[in-house]
């Protein structure tokens, strides 16, 4: 299946601002962030918690407009034509 | 004699319709009940004005006030607040500002100034080193705010005046009329800058080198260096300093809530053109700040050759997505001709979103157009002029619409116009726009922080569990923190222990978290008593029908409206109201009120 990846903010001086990916079925946004870690060597330092694991404090991940935190968190499962963003810290008012 | 408590130590009581100024000491017990700011203004003006006078009269008065950190060289402590009878919506309201006004009219010897009558010919406060001096500002009146600040800075042969005024649409009493200092930084909100006009004041200029000395140098410092390092390591305030507030228009948008051509949808497919991302890739010069500012998060943008300060988010969605406009250049320019005629870039553009979708709906002929970028920045001036179409509009979405026989259409609470968020997906968001005094508004409890951005903490902004209690903190918090002259940003990174500490060692005063809150909360109940005494009712706090009966329709808040209960009643609850949501005798009390 293929889902769509969006990136903001200084996420865009380590990855793409948008790219498609290629997933098994099945997968969850745990295993998209693991390939997309290794096509973006600077990513993993950028959303996770010493690297690997815990999202860091304000990265928030949308998929489809949801927030991944109100669904299972990393272990949200994609389908096919899914909008996956990520957001690194970020604010204003 | 030099305060040792952050303060300057005086107030200037100015009665314009007799030209008199009498300078007094800041009362010791307003300092200690109401800090400053929003506070000092809350207080003055409940205590010495009938809530029924009419906004535009001499009767009105208009409070200028700073805080006890702003221009202590605190981290962010760089805040004032201009507060007064609004005209737009009658509440009794307060906008706040930054910059380097705030600071100066301390150094200038004033924690504060207040307005009472009104002058027989166009006047300016002059404030240096404890003086104060109404001249004739006639040579002024007329100018718009750019060119009334330089005017002053070269007349005056001093450079290190700073200048808060009005422009044209303050002197037109347009209800959209703001106060504007440092040539583009706004107390924006509320019409405030009609009251103003209708005084015949066109501006505080202020100048001097005063003293601001803190009581506790020892302990302040060490709490400076704690806030400093929250702050420098919090992700959002170092966004802030990357991207400016504009970073929220992808963010919001991605999330289905960017109010897009009048609140008809919450997406806007092209958003990345009005993005902050894409200011920061073609016209941003540099970032800049206000007085002692670590953060930075204004932009300096050059479009065509010309050179200014911002915008914000708020005006890039208002004149963007909520106009159905990706120019990035007309929007910016739009944005700036508010700032240069004094006019609320918030309000201003909702009130075009409102005549465009009037135009489209054929309620109105010859309105504008979504999408339409030609005769945009045009209107604008004509808003703030208070001609040809703009006079339609110089008064606000509410009164337009409803002369026109829609006031359904006008995306306003109290009257006074939503800004960037659409609460159909923000549930503690919508119950902050329901109740906040001073009608739609996004900064009185910005419920984004933890139902967008996750910050103290994620929570699901789709459902009211629990929200009326952290929208009456975060309401709370934001009073207080407007009374105490800190820029409201730094609440991304601080908590409630790092204020009290910062203003007890600067007053030489016993505080802590629950009694920094508690100051909050007091302004926030006076602000509510005022109103209800203007006439507010329970029937007042809830949304436009819009937002209450037609669902989103696509992204994640797909389906959803605002639900007004149960979370009204149990904000009110948890406020310590009525059900009618009038303050309790008991709550009065609690907060020395009765």
């Amino acid at each position: 299946m293929q889902v769509t990846v969006k990136a903001f903010a200084t996420l865009r001086n380590i990855m793409d601002a948008k790219c498609t990916e290629e997933m098994q079925e099945n997968s969850s946004i745990s295993d998209l962030l693991s390939t997309l870690m290794e096509k973006y060597p600077g990513l993993s330092d950028e959303i996770f918690r010493d690297g690997r694991g815990e999202l860091k404090d304000f990265v928030n991940i949308l998929i489809n407009g949801r927030n991944i935190s109100f669904l299972d968190g990393l272990d949200t499962r994609l389908n096919n034509g899914d909008i996956i963003v990520l957001f690194p810290p970020a604010g204003g008012g | 004699m030099t305060q040792m408590d952050g303060y300057a130590g005086k107030i200037a009581w100015v009665d314009l319709t007799h030209g008199k100024i009498d300078i007094q000491e800041t009362p010791a017990e307003l300092k200690r009940d109401y800090l400053g700011g929003r506070g000092f203004g809350t207080k003055i003006i409940s205590d010495r004005m009938d809530p029924l006078v009419d906004p535009l009269s001499p009767e009105n008065i208009f409070v200028f006030a700073s805080g006890p950190t702003t221009g202590t060289g605190i981290p962010l402590g760089s805040r004032y607040e201009v507060s007064t009878k609004s005209p737009l919506n009658n509440t009794l309201m307060s906008a706040n500002s930054g910059g380097t006004f705030g600071w100066k009219m301390k150094k200038a010897g004033f924690d504060a100034v207040v307005f009472e009558g009104r002058a027989q010919k166009p006047v300016y406060l002059y404030l240096n080193e404890g003086a104060a001096e109404l001249r004739d500002a006639s040579s002024y009146w007329g100018m718009d705010v750019h060119g009334t600040t330089d005017a002053f800075l070269s007349d005056l042969g001093d450079k290190k005046a700073k200048i808060a005024c009005i422009g044209p649409a303050g002197e037109k009493k347009s209800l959209l009329a703001c106060v504007i200092n440092d040539h583009d930084r706004a107390a924006g909100r509320s019409g405030a800058g009609a009251v103003l006009g209708s005084k015949n004041v066109k501006a505080v200029v202020a100048t001097g080198d005063l003293r601001i000395d803190e009581a506790d140098k020892d302990r302040l410092n060490a709490v400076k260096e704690r806030i400093r390092t929250k702050i420098q390591e919090n992700g959002i305030c170092e966004a802030l300093t990357n991207y400016g507030t504009a970073v929220l228009v992808n963010i919001v948008n991605e999330n289905y809530i960017l109010p897009t051509k009048n609140f008809q949808s919450a997406h806007f497919e092209n958003a990345e053109n009005i993005s902050g991302e894409r200011m920061a890739e073609t016209v941003l010069k540099k970032n800049a700040g206000c007085f002692a500012c670590i953060v930075k998060c204004s932009r300096i943008c050059d479009v065509d050759g010309v050179v200014n300060e911002g915008p914000e988010y708020e005006p890039m969605w208002a004149f963007g997505a909520n106009l159905g406009i990706d120019d990035l250049n007309t929007v910016i320019k739009a944005a700036w001709e508010c700032n240069k005629l004094g006019l609320d870039a918030i309000g201003t553009p909702a009130s075009i979103a409102c005549a465009m979708e009037m135009q489209e709906k054929g309620y109105i002929k010859d309105g504008p157009k979504f999408g339409d970028t030609a005769g945009i920045v045009d209107l604008v001036r004509q808003i703030g002029l208070r001609e040809g179409f703009g006079a339609e509009l110089t008064d606000g979405s509410y009164r337009f619409a409803e002369r026109h026989g829609h006031p359904e259409l006008s995306m306003s609470v109290k009257k006074q116009e939503l800004p960037a968020y659409d609460p159909r997906g923000l549930q503690g968001h919508g119950l902050s726009y329901a109740t906040s005094n001073r009608g739609g508004d996004h900064v009185y409890g910005y419920m984004i922080s933890p139902e967008v951005l996750g910050a103290p903490e994620k929570l699901d902004p789709y459902t009211s569990e629990g929200k009326a209690g952290w929208v009456q903190i975060f309401q709370d918090l934001s009073a207080a923190i407007d009374a105490s002259g800190m820029c409201l940003f730094t609440s991304f990174a601080l908590d409630a222990t790092d204020y009290a500490d910062l203003t007890a060692a600067t007053m030489g005063i016993d505080l802590d978290a629950a009694g920094f809150i508690r100051i909050g909360e007091r302004i926030w109940n006076l602000q509510k008593l005022f109103n209800i005494k203007v006439g507010y009712t329970k029937a007042d706090d809830t949304l436009p029908k819009r937002l209450l009966t037609e669902p989103l329709r696509e992204g994640g808040p797909k389906g959803r409206v605002w639900e007004r209960e149960p979370l009204l009643s149990e904000y009110y609850s948890v406020r310590g109201w009525d059900a009618e949501g009038v303050p309790t005798e008991e709550k009065l009390r609690e907060l020395g009120l009765a």
